[in-house]
């Protein structure tokens, strides 16, 4: 087998037993790699209703064919997992050394079972293991325990580290690697941390099987400049990700105050330009041909590493604007470890809850010191942080009082920095999204402001839904790899079935990755019926409060303008449709048995009502 | 006619400016406005007055246009 190792590490936590296993080519094949190998292999080795945060959870650690050779923005890993805010299958890609490290140590896999008696760091260096105890860096955040870990065993180790959040098993804890790179928004961290697991150390010394090595080696050399050059010309790392903001508030799709608003006129002070301004460093992943991370001092003085996500959620939609403030925020999650996203969405929950009268607390919108007291807290999980801990789904479980309706999430995970309550597509594209609202899924907001109809409810927009979670699942998030040279620089999309085709000596073409991204999302959602097996259509909608009309926008383009339930419904029939899903939004048997799924509908029909056919409203569109 | 145009992203360094009032005769469309602005080539969104727009739009005196880069998410 070229391209793959073909290698799998099964690591036990509990009995410290570790053992070397192998894929085959049909496996291979059939599933990519990356988020692929992640999602077969936890519904083929969890029982469902399996605890995430208990021992018979696993963490995969997971490459793919492509990962870690010399060609642009290849230095991607999957960190997977049963997620404990969502309880479906969960994932994220990080950029690391691990994925270089990993794969030069023979592995394309690695799973970490049960829990280990005490706190430790797991070192692989090619087929040795050692488990060793963490009791140095745990309690630590992860700027410390990388920088303890990297003086161990050098910079350009694979270090993936979990903080103090992951440790006390916040439910949106992430996993960070290289000071910097953050994955695993559904609660990897958590999972890790609930092992009792710090770190994973990885160091390798072979070589990456490739079909065509010399190919491969002269092909990326060439790419890695024509890359580095088109984002010298169009400049895109000037302000990296957080040119979106100003776009955003222009169209009035920002987060502000838990989504209520979708303007403010203070956004600009942290601005692409403003962070840009503020620059004091420039980072990015392993084989980064425009390096998205831009750090800026916070109030403290500590370099802060931002992008358009995390200002989004720590800025405009807890309604502070202070960018030496929202900076403070940004590094007190990264260090302890818990996804920015999520963190600002449990924040502004809370202050919204307390503002509607659902439950009393200290704390207001704009409130940037108190922020950072409670960020502290729910890191330790003391006090209210042990509530805030939760996400905004669970807590608002607990407190009631309708407050569901403002808990910004879909299927538990928090919606990413785009306000859709006059979106109707990109909120299609979180409610379908099958690991919880994730912009790496499927973000067409860009196409429906500018070449569709804003409040449309077309085909077109459900369409161009599916399109994207068949390219980013099967490709982005499999092979895996970075999408922004794809979008933002307008790299073309074969570049990367090119590659595949070098290492791994086939033939495939895009729509070949595509086929396989309809297998990938059919399996998805199967798992998360299998988690859930009463789930209906209502798991796939957006926040109640988009169909709230005392929220829409009083001015802007979006004035007067909500969410309508029976319009969306008929976008999501749209969706389903062209998925082959029931009108409960369940793979039908067919469409499983269709894209090769006939053993797993089975096994889903066991705990899940499942249909034989699709009930068609139109013509099925592949 | 008098149109404000706002640049974001890349667009900013590029031309030097994020924001300005632009004199341009009547008619004129958001295209002519990219074309005028050295942008005519190159993959962009426009919006106008916080409407998604295509190079084919007409532009009135006092409408404000926001021309951006092409994003995927951050």
């Amino acid at each position: 087998m070229k391209g793959w190792t073909g290698n799998i590490l099964r690591i036990n936590l509990s009995n410290k037993i570790y053992k070397k296993e192998t894929f085959t080519e049909e496996f291979a094949k059939k599933w990519i790699g990356g988020r692929g190998f992640a999602l077969k292999i936890l519904w083929d080795e969890l029982k469902p209703g399996t605890d995430p945060l208990g021992p018979d959870n696993k963490l995969l650690v997971v490459q793919g064919p492509i990962s870690g050779v010399p060609m642009p923005n290849s230095g991607k890993t999957i960190v997977a997992a049963k997620s404990p805010l969502t309880g479906t299958y969960g994932d994220g890609n990080i950029g690391s050394y691990i994925t270089i490290q990993m794969r030069k140590a023979g592995y394309d896999i690695i799973i970490f079972e049960g829990k280990a008696p005490s706190p430790e760091y797991v070192f692989i260096e090619d087929d040795k293991v050692s488990f060793l105890s963490a009791k140095e860096i745990w309690g630590k955040g992860t700027f410390e325990a990388q920088d303890w870990l990297e003086k161990k065993y050098g910079k350009t180790a694979g270090i993936l580290s979990i903080g103090q959040a992951g440790e006390k098993m916040v439910l949106y804890a992430i996993i960070r690697s290289m000071q910097g790179r953050s994955g695993g928004r559904p609660g990897i961290g958590a999972v890790m941390g609930s092992k009792n697991l710090k770190a994973i150390v990885v160091k390798g010394t072979k070589e990456i099987p490739l079909a065509d090595s010399k190919a491969m080696r002269d092909r990326g050399r060439a790419d890695l400049r024509k890359v580095g050059e088109m984002d010298k010309k169009a400049r895109w790392s000037v302000q990296g990700t957080n040119a979106v903001l100003s776009w955003c508030n222009e169209m009035w799709a920002l987060p502000v105050r838990n989504m209520r608003h979708s303007h403010h006129p203070d956004a600009w002070k942290l601005d692409g330009q403003r962070t840009s301004e503020a620059r004091v460093a420039t980072y990015g992943c392993p084989n980064c041909t425009m390096r998205c991370g831009i750090a800026i001092l916070d109030k403290e003085g500590h370099e802060s590493e931002i992008d358009y996500e995390n200002v989004g959620m720590l800025g405009p939609n807890l309604e502070i604007f202070n960018l030496k403030q929202m900076a403070s925020l940004n590094y007190l999650c990264d260090d302890f470890g818990m996804d920015t996203i999520s963190g600002g969405s449990a924040l502004s929950f809370y202050a919204d809850a307390i503002d509607q009268g659902a439950t009393t607390g200290d704390f207001k919108f704009g409130d940037a010191e108190r922020a950072k007291e409670l960020l502290r807290l729910i890191a330790r999980r003391e006090g209210i942080g042990d509530f805030l801990a939760l996400g905004s789904l669970k807590m608002a479980k607990k407190i009631g009082k309708n407050s569901e309706a403002y808990a910004i999430q879909c299927k538990g995970l928090d919606l990413s920095a785009y306000n859709c309550k006059y979106v109707p597509g990109q909120a299609l594209a979180f409610g379908t999204s099958a690991i919880g609202a994730h912009h790496k899924e499927a973000w067409i907001i860009t196409y429906e402001l500018t070449y569709s109809e804003r409040g449309a409810y077309g085909r077109d927009k459900a369409q161009k839904v599916v399109e994207l979670q068949r390219i980013r699942s099967s490709i982005f998030e499999s092979l895996p790899i970075c999408r922004f040279p794809w979008i933002e620089l307008g790299w073309d999309l074969k570049n990367y079935s090119d590659y595949f085709n070098l290492a791994t000596g086939s033939n495939w073409t895009i729509d070949d990755f595509t086929k396989r991204g309809d297998r990938i999302y059919a399996l998805l959602k199967a798992f998360w019926t299998r988690e859930h097996p009463d789930t209906d259509r209502t798991a796939d909608y957006p926040p109640r409060i988009y169909f709230d009309p005392s929220i829409a926008d009083k001015e802007g383009p979006a004035a007067g303008k909500h969410l309508e339930y029976d319009k969306y419904d008929a976008l999501l029939d749209h969706y389903y449709d062209i998925r082959g899903w029931d009108k409960r939004g369940v793979p039908t048997r067919q469409t499983m048995e269709s894209v090769g799924l006939a053993k797993e509908a089975e096994q889903l029909a066991k705990v899940a009502k499942v249909e034989e056919a699709t009930v068609v409203s139109g013509s099925r569109e592949q | 006619m008098k149109i404000r145009v706002i640049l974001i992203g890349q667009f900013v360094p590029r031309l030097g400016f994020s924001e300005k009032v632009v004199e341009v005769p009547a008619p004129f469309t958001a295209g002519d406005l990219a074309a005028q602005l050295g942008l005519g080539e190159v993959n962009k969104l426009m919006a106008k007055n916080g409407r998604g727009i295509a190079g084919g739009e007409p532009l009135k005196d006092g409408d404000r246009v926001v021309i951006a880069p092409i994003f995927s998410g951050g």
